[in-house]
């Protein structure tokens, strides 16, 4: 993706701040695993932080199964956008462990694990296990077929910038971003702000007239850095832009 | 060796004479010019443990090897003393024709000791009572002309203000405090001129490199520093949540557009100049004068000067980021016209812009808390400028902020020391911290304090490099190679804004100086000079008491993540800091705490007269001197690396 999933925009929110605000109507307690290397929005949840971020999904819902409240879990990745309540809930309404079960995968990011299950997982771990599968399999999961879920394509994620922008283009077709210029970028095309649809980073900067200098192959200009909403800096041209981003393209050299 | 004239000018100004006192060209070799060298002299000249504003304690101006050369920015020097404000080592630069007149006078450095018996300016070589005490910098250099090229306090430096800068041609050594030392010396002026000319090894091929970096520099690599100046960081340090507002409490400012360099450039007039002997021309000067705010807190003040009114506006004003950060969302004021003149003040009055911005954004927190019951306020253009002159008179209040923030929290009390902007006395420059992880460890370990001259560690913060919002291990190795180069830059000296248009940094900058001195330089020689420069500056600190807690950032910065903004949730947690620091610390060959092995501090003193002295001092009692790995007992031992 080339961006942290957590921080990349779903209409207003963060795509962490959207996910959690789902789950809140139906459940008693959220609980996010995050990594120490990434930072989070302050979000009405708990944090935890992944002991073991290189064994993989596991490990984190190992850690969230651990710290969470209650009998069971609902555990998502953060790259859920389509995720409702109704999805939440008639996953609860199964009982015990289950699972998403479509075009012959099981969806083990979209599930309920029994808060319990934690120790199971942590064995499955120290036996060199890194599927989650292997541990609803231990649990003796339902699966549940697509035909029975309310909301078909709750639980669907995205791994490619193609696939973000496509679930946002599903939402609002017309989805833009906002572009602004500062410093010598502002002087040389003489534009400050102007608002252009969501795209890849080459895609938004194109469609302003006269900015082919920002732009070197798949890359920002040397002189030049793009901040997105504020707290990204990137150069390359191929991540997403998602709904009304904030784009600012500034001078490389900051700085006194 | 050429480039060099192998001694300084010692000169008493308590028994008004002076003498030459000869440097070896071994340690010439080792520490260039600029800090380098200024911070050698420091070592030797001043006494351990001394005051900074007593007679004793040495001011000292240090020239370079570059200085007079076709090289463009070369014409800079380094003031090097003990701070009034923090205790440490302050060295300060400034680019003007003094530095060109100094080595004219076939010195590489001048180094004053002592204190005159009264207001005194020291001309060609003599003291005379001053007839400029009591004007700014700028009038005194007028009156001084015509004996040369000159470097001034103005009246804060006389009132010892503990952040007054030292003045030459409307440049400043400004930060550290420089200007009150020269005040405590009853010094309002040195004018200097000469005519001894420097020996350069190859005059030829230094044309030619002069030539090819004049071409390098008139580049893509300075065009932003040309074209909109420093002042172009401010709105985006705004959008990316970077810009310190009302005493660090937020990162934006919500009236940063009004104070950008964009809008600055499309409504006001505008002129361009550069500093002596460079053709980058980075600086920049704004009119203002119009604003009721202005009138009205100019009318409050009580400088000589005329106010500003829209019948009678002044001259264009020459202002740097720093400046208008510091005086404009640190303080919450957002009407340009009095942050431009708030500028001007400082320069009139002597003072460094951060530290009088921040001392101000401080105490107007501590207004606000109900911590002082009196004093500015944030969102109050009124009456600024009357606080600025107020700190340069040391009238009422203004007494105590013109001790700074850390000395302002002592006598405030209760909490204030977790939110006063400082480390190690010296407020923080524009930059937050807490959204600018690596420039947060620059911070902490700085030398100077919180100093973003001798670190450019935001440079890493502002790339794809690292995660600016999580320092790390990288962070701590790009800290390293970012005072590895300032600590080049500042002793050569050349002015940072030609790094860009260096390809190699280390490489070429040894071309530069074979081509001046004559010595064989190459790049892995100067790598190892600017580290050992870093050393040299850090031993002084260590000598003066230095321990391993003052390389912290306030607890503001480790404790509250900042709330709202591009940046709201950013946090530097204390044990992330810490990390940094010792990873730093090894780096750097130092312990883990910071101390500096005893293998590296027998080089730094090899030429140092003092070094038993030196030892004396660290294993006073009190001091863990196996730490440090200093002589105890008759013998020196290694330091352990933890």
């Amino acid at each position: 993706m080339g961006r942290p999933k957590a921080w990349l925009p779903w209409f207003g929110r963060s795509m962490v701040e959207h996910v959690v605000d789902c789950l809140l109507p139906v459940v008693d307690d959220v609980v996010v695993v995050t990594s120490d290397e990434v930072s989070l929005p302050p979000l009405p949840a708990r944090i935890v932080h992944d002991r073991d971020p290189g064994l993989g999904p596991l490990a984190g819902i190992r850690q969230g199964l651990e710290a969470a409240r209650g009998d069971r879990a609902f555990v998502t990745s953060v790259d859920a956008p389509h995720l409702t309540k109704d999805h939440v809930r008639a996953l609860l309404d199964v009982g015990g462990a289950a699972a998403p079960f479509v075009d012959d995968h099981v969806q083990v990011l979209s599930a309920i694990y029994p808060c319990a299950a934690w120790k199971q997982a942590e064995a499955l771990l120290a036996e060199g296990v890194r599927r989650p599968l292997r541990l609803l399999e231990s649990l003796g999961y339902e699966a549940v077929e697509s035909a029975r879920m309310r909301d078909p394509g709750a639980w669907e994620g995205f791994n490619t910038p193609g696939e973000y922008l496509e679930a946002v283009r599903r939402v609002e077709p017309d989805a833009v971003a906002h572009v602004e210029f500062l410093g010598r970028a502002a002087r040389k095309i003489d534009t400050q702000r102007v608002d252009v649809p969501v795209g890849t980073l080459g895609e938004v900067l194109a469609r302003v007239s006269g900015t082919s200098f920002l732009m070197e192959s798949n890359r920002v200009s040397k002189g030049y850095l793009v901040s997105i909403g504020g707290r990204e800096l990137v150069r390359d041209l191929e991540i997403p832009i998602g709904p009304g981003e904030a784009v600012s393209v500034i001078d490389a050299l900051a700085g006194g | 060796m050429k480039g060099f004239h192998g001694c300084y000018w010692r000169f008493d100004l308590g028994l008004g004479r002076g003498e030459r006192i000869p440097i070896d060209d071994s340690v010439l070799e080792r520490t260039l010019g600029g800090v380098g060298l200024g911070a050698w002299l420091l070592h030797r000249e001043a006494p351990i443990g001394v005051d900074p504003l007593a007679p004793e304690a040495p001011l000292i101006f240090s020239f370079s090897p570059l200085v007079g050369t076709p090289l463009t920015t070369s014409a800079k020097f380094a003031v090097v003393a003990k701070s009034p404000l923090t205790g440490g080592i302050s060295d300060a630069l400034s680019s003007s024709h003094f530095a060109i007149a100094g080595k004219r006078l076939g010195v590489d450095a001048i180094v004053l000791v002592g204190a005159c018996a009264e207001p005194s300016e020291l001309v060609d070589g003599s003291l005379r009572p001053s007839t400029n005490w009591g004007r700014s910098a700028e009038e005194t250099a007028k009156s001084l002309a015509a004996f040369g090229r000159v470097a001034a306090i103005g009246v804060a430096g006389e009132n010892q203000v503990r952040f007054a800068g030292i003045s030459a041609d409307g440049r400043h050594a400004g930060r550290g405090g420089l200007g009150a030392v020269m005040g405590s010396k009853r010094l309002k002026a040195i004018a200097i001129r000469g005519d001894v000319e420097t020996a350069v090894y190859d005059p030829a091929r230094v044309d030619r490199l002069a030539r090819a970096l004049r071409e390098r520099a008139a580049s893509e690599s300075t065009a932003k520093y040309r074209e909109l100046g420093t002042v172009g960081n401010l709105l985006s340090f705004d959008r990316l949540g970077v810009l310190p507002t009302r005493n660090f409490q937020q990162s934006h400012f919500d009236r940063a557009e009004e104070l950008s360099a964009e809008r600055f450039h499309e409504t006001r007039a505008h002129q361009r100049t550069s500093c002596a002997s460079c053709t980058i021309g980075c600086e920049h000067r704004f009119a203002y004068g119009t604003s009721t705010s202005t009138r009205a807190a100019s009318s409050s003040a009580s400088s000589q000067d005329a106010s500003p009114t829209a019948a009678n506006a002044p001259a264009p004003t020459r202002v740097e980021y720093e400046s208008l950060f510091a005086l404009g969302p640190l303080c919450g004021i957002g009407d340009p016209d009095v942050v431009l003149a708030a500028s001007r003040r400082c320069d009139e009055l002597g003072i460094d812009t951060i530290s009088a911005g921040a001392t101000l954004a401080f105490a107007m927190e501590c207004r606000a808390r109900g911590l002082l019951t009196d004093g500015p306020r944030f969102d109050d253009p009124d009456s600024f400028l009357g606080w600025l002159d107020d700190i340069g008179h040391r009238r009422g209040l203004g007494d105590r902020l013109a001790e700074g923030s850390l000395r302002l929290a002592r006598s405030v009390g209760g909490a204030s020391i977790d939110f006063a902007p400082q480390v190690k006395g010296l407020e923080l420059p524009g930059y937050e911290p807490r959204s600018l992880q690596t420039m947060a460890l620059g911070f902490a370990v700085g030398v100077r304090g919180a100093d973003h001259n001798r670190s450019g560690a935001y440079e890493a913060d502002f790339s794809d490099e690292v995660d600016r919002f999580h320092g790390d291990a990288h962070s701590s190795r790009f800290a390293v190679e970012s005072e590895d180069r300032a600590a080049l830059l500042d002793s050569l000296i050349l002015c940072k804004f030609v790094r860009g248009a260096l390809e190699d940094l280390y490489a070429d900058s040894a071309a530069l100086l074979h081509a001046v001195t004559g010595h064989p330089f190459d790049g892995d020689d100067l790598r190892r000079i600017a580290a050992s420069i870093v050393d040299l500056r850090k031993a002084y600190n260590i000598r003066e008491g230095w321990q391993p807690a003052l390389d912290t950032l306030p607890a503001r910065f480790l404790d509250e993540p900042l709330e709202t903004g591009p940046a709201r949730g950013a946090r530097l947690p204390r044990e992330r800091l810490e990390a940094m620091i010792a990873r730093y610390n090894v780096l750097r060959g130092w312990s883990r705490e910071g101390w500096i092995p005893v293998s590296r501090l027998e080089g730094l003193f090899e030429d140092l007269d003092l070094r038993d002295d030196w030892f004396a001092r660290v294993s006073v009692p009190g001091r863990d001197a196996s730490k440090l790995g200093m002589k105890v007992d008759g013998r020196v031992r290694e330091a352990s690396d933890r």
